[in-house]
Formats: C-alpha cells, sequence, structure tokens
C-alpha cells in the first residue's frame, strides 16, 4: 500500500510540477497568491495519494470472487482513528485559513506610500480607464514598482476585472464602487479579462493593460493630457470605444460578430450617428435590440463625427 | 420471508369501472387535461385583459404579464388539475359526502399506471427517474452543443444568445430537473421500504410534487424558441444582466418556482415520513445512512429553497410589475440578489450531494461485506454539513465587491466543512479495509464516486482560500470543480443508487457487463474532459466564453472530443436499463444479500410494502456480526423469541 501511495504521490507530483499551472507571475499579490496557491497543492497532492493508495490497494487486496459469501470482520469504528482525522483534516484547513487571511490582507493593500488611481468603468462590451490626471483611454497603463488603486464601476450589469498575470480580481458592479490593488513588478503588455458573464459580447469584452516605467509612465500622462486626454481621429476612437469588439471593420482590421459588420453601412451619415447614439432605434436584419449600449454619454460632438466619418469612409 | 405478489394483498379492494362516453371528458386523466389547461390559461388571460382595460392601460396586449400569469402559472395549474391532483382535495374541501378509498390511485397494475396521477411512493419513484433521466439526456445534448462550439475558437455554430442560453439552459436542467429530483427519486422509491412503513406520509402531495416538477423543466426548454431566445444569464441569472436578458428569463424564474415548489413539498413529505413513520424499534440511531442523508437533505430544501424561489420572484416583480429590488437605478442593490440567490444555492451543493452520500454509504457497506465505519459519526457528520452548510454562502462572492470583513469568517467556515467531509470520505475507505469487496456496478459507481469527489473536495479548498479564489473565480477552474462535484459527485452516486436498486425495481436483473462498460467509458472520458478545465481556468480561460484565446484551442479541441465519449457512454446506460427492464433476468428479493428492509421483501414489492409492520431489532449494517439481524418481519413475537436466544 504504500508502494501504491507513493506511487499516486509522485504522479501528482509530476502533473503539479511539471506542468505549467500557474501564468507569468507579474504582481507583487501574485506571490502570495501562488504562496497559497503551493501550500493548499502539497496538502492536497498527500491527501490524494493516501486516498488513492487506500482505494487502490482495497480494489488489488481485499477484492473477492463474485461467489464468496463471507462477510468481513464486523469493525464498527475506531476511535482514535476517528479522532484523527476530524482533528488533522481541522488543522490543514486552519492552516491555509490563516495563511489565506495574512495574504488577503496584504494584497488588500497599496503597498508603499504614492499609490497610483485608476478609475475603472466597465459597461458591455467595453473598459474605459481614467488615469490619474483626467487622462482616458480603453488600454489601461500603470507604472511598474508602484501599487495601482483600481477603483471600479460599471454602468450596465455587473463585469469583472481580471489580468491573471496579476491574479488580483474584482467585479464591477452597477451602484456601488469597488476596489482592487495591482502593484506590478515587471514591464510588458498583459490581458484584461471580464470573467462575470455581461451579455452577448462578454467573450469579446477584452483589453489590454500597459505596465511602463515611471519615466515612460510620466511622459505617456504628459502627452495625453496635452492632446485633451481625448483622440479626435476617428480610427483612434473607434479602438478607444472598443467598437472592434462587437463589429467586423475592415479598415480597423476587426472581425467580431456580436453586432452587424460595419464594411457596408450606407452612405448615411445620420444613420451611422443615430445608430451609435441610440442603437435600439434600427435594429438590423438577425440582431436583437437591447445589446449595444449608447456612446451619447462617451462621446463628444466632434469626436462622434470623426467617428462617423471614419466608418463612412471605410465602407467605400 | 415469502415472496409475496401484489396480486394477493389484503388491500386489493374491488374499483370503480372506468368513466364511459363523455365522462371521460370529466374525469381525472389527459383528456381532461386537454381542455381544462387551456380553459385555464384563458383564464389567466382574461384576468389579466380585465384589470388592464379596468385601469385603462395601454397597450391593453402586453405579451409579458399575459405570458407571465397565464403561460407560466395558470395553464400549469389548469394541467395539474386536469390529470386530477387536486380531485380529492376539491372534493374534500367542498364537504361532499366521504367516499371510502378503493386504493384505484395507487399501485401500478399496467405500464399506463405510470402515465397517470398515482399515490404510491414506488410509482411515483419510478416517474422521478425516468422523467430526470429524460431531462439528463436534453442537458447531456446541449452540454454536446456547447461543447462542439467551444472545439475551436471562434464563433461557429451558434450566435452568442444561443451559446449563452445554451449553458444556462444546461445548468438548470442538470440542476433543477436531473440531480435534485433524481435523488427524490430514488429515496421516493427506497426511504419507505428502509423504515419500513407501507408508503410516504402524504401519498396525495407526492403525487403533486412530481407533477409539478416536469411542468419547470418544459419551460425551461421551451425558452429557446421564446422570441428573443432563452434565457441567457447563465443558472445564477444574476440582477442586472437578468433585467436586460430577453423575456425567455421569465421562463426560468418561473421554472425554478415550480420545480421548487415540487422539491419542497417531497421534502416535507420525507421528514414527516421519516419523523413519524419509521417501523417500530427503528430508532434513528438505527436508520440506514440514506435515511439520515434524506433527513439532513429535507431540512436543508424546507429551509433553502424558499430563498431562491424569492430571489427569482424579485427578479420577475423587477421586469414584469416595474418594483426596483435590484436594479441600481431605483435604489435597489445588486448584490442584494446574490446574497439571496447563495442563501440557497450553497446549501443546493449539500441538497444534491448529502442523498449521494447516503447511497455511498449503503453500497459500499453491502458490497465490501463490513458495518460502516463509524456509524453515529457518518451521521453527525451529514448534520454538521447542513449547519455549516448554512454559513458559507458568501463564498461565492469573494470577488464581488461585497463587505470587505464577512470574507475571512465565510473563508473559515467553508474551510472547515472539509472536515465533516474528510470524516466521511476516510470512513468509506475504513469500511474497505479488509472487507470482502465485490466489485458490481453499483459498487464501481460508488468506489468512482469517493475518488472523484475527493478531487472535487481537494479543488474546493482552493476556491475556499480567498487569494487562490480571487484568481480563478468565475475561471474554467470553478467549471471544472463543480463538474468533479455534481458528475463525479452526484451523477456517479445517482448511477450507483440506479444500478443498486435497479433489481428491487423492476425485479429484472440490470446487464452486468454493459454496465461496468458504462461506468469505465463514463469514468475515463469523465476525467479527460474535465481535468483539463482545471489549467485553463488557472492560465487565463474564464468560463461562460463563446470564444477564447488561440492558445487554449488544441487543448479545448481535445475536453471537446472527450465530452463527446462521455454523452455517448449514456447510450450503453440507455440500452441496458430499457432492455433489461423488458428482458433481463429475473431478480430475486435480495441480490446483494443486503440486511436493509428494503431487500426483505419481494422485488418489485408488494403494493403496500409490506404485509405485516416489521420489527427492527438492530442496525442496518451489521455484516460480518453472527446472528444479527435488523428486522424481523414476522411480527413481534419472533422478535420476543429470538431475544431469548443467545447470540452465539
Amino acid at each position: 500500500m504504500l508502494l501504491i501511495g507513493a506511487v499516486a504521490f509522485a504522479a501528482t507530483a509530476a502533473v503539479a510540477l511539471f506542468i505549467p499551472w500557474l501564468p507569468e507571475q507579474v504582481s507583487r499579490e501574485r506571490e502570495g497568491i501562488d504562496l497559497t496557491f503551493w501550500l493548499a497543492t502539497w496538502i492536497c497532492i498527500a491527501i490524494f495519494a493516501i486516498v488513492a493508495a487506500v482505494i487502490g490497494y482495497s480494489f488489488l487486496k481485499f477484492r473477492v470472487r463474485p461467489d464468496d459469501d463471507s462477510d468481513g470482520p464486523p469493525i464498527h469504528g475506531h476511535t482514535g482513528l476517528e479522532i484523527a482525522w476530524t482533528a488533522v483534516p481541522f488543522a490543514l484547513v486552519i492552516a491555509i485559513g490563516v495563511v489565506s487571511a495574512v495574504v488577503l490582507t496584504q494584497n488588500d493593500k497599496a503597498r508603499g506610500g504614492n499609490a497610483n488611481e485608476v478609475s475603472v468603468t466597465a459597461r458591455q462590451f467595453l473598459w474605459t480607464f481614467e488615469h490619474p490626471n483626467g487622462v482616458t483611454s480603453g488600454t489601461l497603463r500603470i507604472p511598474v514598482g508602484r501599487s495601482t488603486v483600481l477603483t471600479l464601476q460599471a454602468k450596465d450589469v455587473i463585469h469583472s476585472f481580471w489580468v491573471p498575470e496579476f491574479g488580483q480580481k474584482r467585479d464591477a458592479v452597477p451602484g456601488i464602487e469597488t476596489r482592487l490593488v495591482i502593484t506590478p513588478k515587471r514591464t510588458g503588455t498583459y490581458p484584461v479579462i471580464c470573467t462575470e458573464l455581461c451579455g452577448l459580447g462578454h467573450s469579446l469584452m477584452r483589453s489590454r493593460v500597459i505596465v511602463l516605467s515611471e519615466q515612460e509612465y510620466a511622459a505617456w500622462l504628459r502627452e495625453g493630457e496635452q492632446a485633451g486626454g481625448e483622440p479626435a481621429d476617428g480610427e483612434a476612437i473607434f479602438a478607444q470605444a472598443g467598437c472592434g469588439g462587437c463589429h467586423t471593420f475592415g479598415p480597423a482590421g476587426s472581425t467580431a460578430q456580436v453586432g452587424p459588420s460595419l464594411d457596408d453601412l450606407p452612405d448615411d451619415p445620420e444613420f451611422v450617428r443615430t445608430s451609435i447614439l441610440d442603437p435600439d432605434a434600427q435594429i438590423a436584419a438577425g440582431f436583437q435590440a437591447g445589446v449595444m449600449p449608447s456612446f451619447r454619454e462617451q462621446l463628444s460632438d466632434e469626436q462622434l463625427e470623426a467617428l462617423v466619418q471614419y466608418l463612412l469612409g471605410g465602407s467605400q | 420471508m415469502t415472496a409475496t405478489t401484489s396480486e394477493t394483498h389484503a388491500h386489493e379492494a374491488q374499483h370503480a369501472p372506468p368513466p364511459q362516453g363523455w365522462r371521460r371528458l370529466t374525469a381525472p386523466g389527459w383528456l381532461r387535461t386537454l381542455w381544462m389547461a387551456p380553459a385555464f390559461g384563458a383564464l389567466g388571460m382574461g384576468i389579466v385583459l380585465f384589470f388592464r382595460w379596468l385601469g385603462g392601460w395601454d397597450p391593453l396586449w402586453d405579451m409579458q404579464p399575459i405570458v407571465t400569469v397565464a403561460g407560466l402559472v395558470a395553464f400549469p395549474l389548469g394541467y395539474l388539475a386536469g390529470i386530477g391532483c387536486f380531485d380529492y382535495w376539491a372534493y374534500y374541501i367542498s364537504g361532499g359526502p366521504t367516499r371510502p378509498e378503493d386504493h384505484s390511485g395507487h399501485g401500478a397494475r399496467r405500464w399506463q399506471d405510470y402515465l397517470r396521477v398515482n399515490t404510491d411512493h414506488k410509482v411515483i419513484g419510478v416517474q422521478y427517474l425516468t422523467t430526470t433521466i429524460f431531462f439528463m439526456l436534453a442537458g447531456g445534448l446541449l452540454a454536446m452543443l456547447v461543447r462542439a462550439e467551444l472545439a475551436r475558437p471562434g464563433m461557429q455554430f451558434v450566435d452568442p444568445q444561443t451559446y449563452n442560453g445554451l449553458f444556462s439552459v444546461h445548468a438548470s436542467l442538470m440542476i433543477f430537473l436531473f440531480v435534485i429530483p433524481a435523488f427524490a427519486g430514488l429515496a421516493n422509491y427506497v426511504l419507505p421500504l428502509m423504515i419500513g412503513a407501507p408508503d410516504m406520509a402524504f401519498p396525495r402531495l407526492n403525487a403533486l410534487s412530481f407533477w409539478m416538477l416536469p411542468v419547470g423543466g418544459v419551460m425551461m426548454l421551451v425558452s429557446f424558441v421564446v422570441p428573443g431566445g432563452a434565457f441567457a444569464a447563465g443558472w445564477t441569472n444574476y440582477a442586472p444582466l437578468a433585467d436586460v436578458n430577453p423575456f425567455g428569463n421569465v421562463f426560468f424564474q418561473m421554472g425554478v418556482q415550480w420545480a421548487g415548489a415540487s422539491s419542497i413539498a417531497t421534502a416535507l413529505n420525507f421528514l414527516v415520513t421519516i419523523i413519524t413513520m419509521r417501523a417500530p424499534g427503528m430508532t434513528f440511531w438505527r436508520m440506514p445512512l440514506l435515511v439520515w442523508a434524506n433527513f439532513s437533505t429535507s431540512l436543508l430544501v424546507v429551509v433553502a429553497t424558499p430563498f431562491v424561489a424569492g430571489s427569482q420572484f424579485f427578479l420577475l416583480f423587477d421586469r414584469v410589475v416595474g418594483t426596483d429590488f435590484f436594479r441600481p437605478d431605483g435604489g435597489g442593490y445588486a448584490l442584494g440578489y446574490q446574497h439571496i440567490f447563495w442563501f440557497y444555492s450553497h446549501p443546493a451543493v449539500y441538497i444534491m450531494m448529502l442523498p449521494g452520500f447516503g447511497i455511498a454509504s449503503e453500497v459500499i457497506s453491502v458490497m465490501a461485506r463490513k458495518p460502516i465505519f463509524g456509524y453515529r459519526l457518518m451521521a453527525l457528520s451529514l448534520l454538521a454539513i447542513l449547519f455549516l452548510g448554512f454559513s458559507v454562502w458568501a463564498h461565492h462572492m469573494f470577488v464581488s465587491g461585497m463587505a470587505d470583513w464577512l470574507r475571512i469568517p465565510m473563508m473559515i467556515t467553508t474551510l472547515l466543512i472539509a472536515v465533516p467531509t474528510g470524516i466521511k470520505v476516510f470512513s468509506w475507505l475504513a469500511t474497505l479495509w479488509e472487507g470482502r469487496i465485490h466489485l458490481d456496478t453499483p459498487m464501481l459507481w460508488a468506489l468512482g464516486f469517493v475518488s472523484m469527489f475527493v478531487i472535487g473536495g481537494l479543488s474546493g479548498i482552493y476556491l475556499g482560500a480567498v487569494p487562490i479564489d480571487i484568481h480563478v473565480s468565475d475561471t474554467y477552474f470553478v467549471v471544472a470543480h463543480i463538474h468533479y462535484v455534481l458528475l463525479g459527485g452526484s451523477l456517479f452516486t445517482i448511477m450507483a443508487g440506479i444500478y443498486y436498486w435497479f433489481p428491487k425495481m423492476t425485479g429484472r436483473m440490470y446487464n452486468e457487463r454493459l454496465g461496468k462498460a458504462h461506468f469505465w467509458l463514463t469514468f475515463v472520458s469523465f476525467n479527460a474532459t474535465f481535468f483539463p478545465m482545471h489549467w485553463l481556468g488557472t492560465q487565463g480561460m474564464p468560463r461562460r466564453v463563446a470564444d477564447y484565446a488561440d492558445r487554449f484551442a488544441d487543448l479545448n479541441f481535445f475536453i471537446s472530443v472527450s465530452s463527446f465519449v462521455l454523452g455517448a457512454s449514456f447510450v450503453l446506460f440507455l440500452y441496458n436499463m430499457v432492455w433489461s427492464w423488458r428482458f433481463g433476468e429475473r431478480a430475486p428479493a435480495n441480490p446483494w444479500r443486503s440486511l436493509t428492509l428494503e431487500w426483505q421483501v419481494s422485488s418489485p414489492p408488494p403494493i403496500f410494502n409490506f404485509d405485516e409492520i416489521p420489527q427492527v431489532v438492530g442496525s442496518p449494517y451489521e455484516y460480518g456480526v453472527p446472528g444479527a439481524r435488523h428486522a424481523v418481519l414476522n411480527g413481534a413475537a419472533r422478535a420476543a423469541e429470538l431475544e431469548e436466544v443467545p447470540p452465539r
């Protein structure tokens, strides 16, 4: 039985060690998360090995022929064993609980002073990030080595902000504000994923987070401030507003099929304008009302015009 | 023990002749349903239209309230009234002269008796099982459509609305129309037999419980053809997404009411039956663990299920009546929905698990030929899970933005559930130890359950520990976990139970070879399907998506292929059940040499179960104890006589 147990232990340990279970660790918060993960994993491997050993051994050793009519020994229990398998799991789960509580408390707090603050707005099916000096974009940019506190809110339904490499996740809930701390350790670009089912475009509600060095971040913020924070050319607006998340549009290289394709729009600026501001006014055949949000509050008049021109330019 | 057949039973009374001519339209049955259900529906519609007209509301024809009231409430009531669920009560309430009970609505003498309102718990048990297996197959087909879409990244077969509908309806059917009622069906059949009772405490309520059930399932399936598509907010149906879902969402909200009402009524019935109808000598500490398990489960159901009913009613009112329970715009609290929903739906996980624990205990003890190890601790751990189960709901909400302080206490209670669960697993292992293990099909399923449930329980520890949960919440890790628990746990034990009691229910043996082939095929393809999902989740694939990153493509293709094998394995099951029921070898009364009471009567049992009330004299699991008896069936005199004989 020890042999079976050792084999089960070795096999599961190999599965745990040789398969890269967790994505690249890019945040300080992930350190604690990974620690808890591996603590739980080793405890679980040990328990699984014990269970597998007993079942496997019983399978081989205590199996009888169908015509064997004898009964087993009438063992009704064993107080010592029963106390042991109540007490030991109790101690183990309390250990996991204590480690988790410590990690959780740490991960809730911004590390060091001078935390960067970003306000995140989620709506079907796009993210908008408002950086410290009011620069707004569809892509999150944060500095490396310093905590960023995200304040999340949702406009319509519940969404959830997750970057697997950061390990941290928090829902954006309409009506309340929620908060999430991330402290990236490395520069690079990582995916932002909505993990809470938020409607038809849920699987396409993606963005990116770009971790920059402090200098690059400061430069980007300055640049954005000078440009007025709001891009005025149609292509940039298309990208920032997340149109490509749902619509196919050749010039922008998007191929999504949640909403109708924008490649063959009628040459009618009024129609395009209305469709952006009041999407349910006219619904293309085969699509449903109530899926696309209105962009009335999101776009200034100039931006709307630029976007309409861009869309119509592309469809000719 | 004499084998008794129904024909010789003393209760076999003269039945009234079947109605003739136009009276067939007014006698309870499907003919009456044909006109009564539409009549009730029309009445419901009339009520809505009358009040809309009275209030001067425009438009008069608003489909939402009309369909909700006429289609989802009144029409099903008409159907229940038509088939005769309310006849006795209506007659009784109206104060008519007492009619002697002729038991014509009790027991099955022809196969047609399974298609009408029947008060026999054994008939109802079979009705439950066949209905739930139908919905399991429907839910399984939906799952395979989901996997077909997920076999490759991008959209291939269905549009996003249909996709979201597929997984929502899949989960709802499997939970509300398969796992919960399948356990209720098994218990319905064996529980009264096990405690030595002639039937359930409230046979008519029992019949009503069953006939309400398909209403919920049909509503969920029909939602696919509702304009706008099926409900597509997941089985959790979170507000406010549910509010902006197509109208099909109301079909879920009302479907849950019907299935939930069925569940609550059955649970009440079980509780009263267990508390008041145990045979003489059957103390609580002599009850088989399946009875203990259903006792705990029923307590969970009666306390928790009203909460899910409430949560769905509030959603319905928000949509149809215009209230603002969960609408932030009107001052509602979106997370309030989740608190109420999970206050049911976490205990629901135990509602879907505890009866399985009971089945596993029965099968393992009998087929290892040993007393269950630590019987009292096994029973007490069920109660411990019951109590802890009510204090853990917020672990589904660790990332939701609820009050931060709730997380650590809820994490501790969640992790503590591992203790009673561990007790059960270790006790099953200890029961196997030095046993004489017969690896018949039910035992394979039971052992498969123990090993798979251990994996599901261990991944539950990851989800209980808040920091890990924050990373893997709402990813495929959760999908893997829930399927290890509900497929490896609940479905495996349901299969163990069906194979184990098949001889008792049908009087025939199933095909052992096919049963084993079914087990191994399911076991292997199940692991191939769901184990890789853990990796998908930790690596970054969220759940409930129709499209995913290209780097997950190969593994998803493998998972889809495995899931088709998993689906195909149930063809073996179906063939085995249907063929064996018709042509299987005749089953003896007690093929497993079990001590519990249901095996001490003929297979299938007489219509009123026992010709005389059994006298319980000992524990149900005294395998290997020389001369031990659980019960004697020929009266108290024999019991007294038995006690005089000194044990060898």
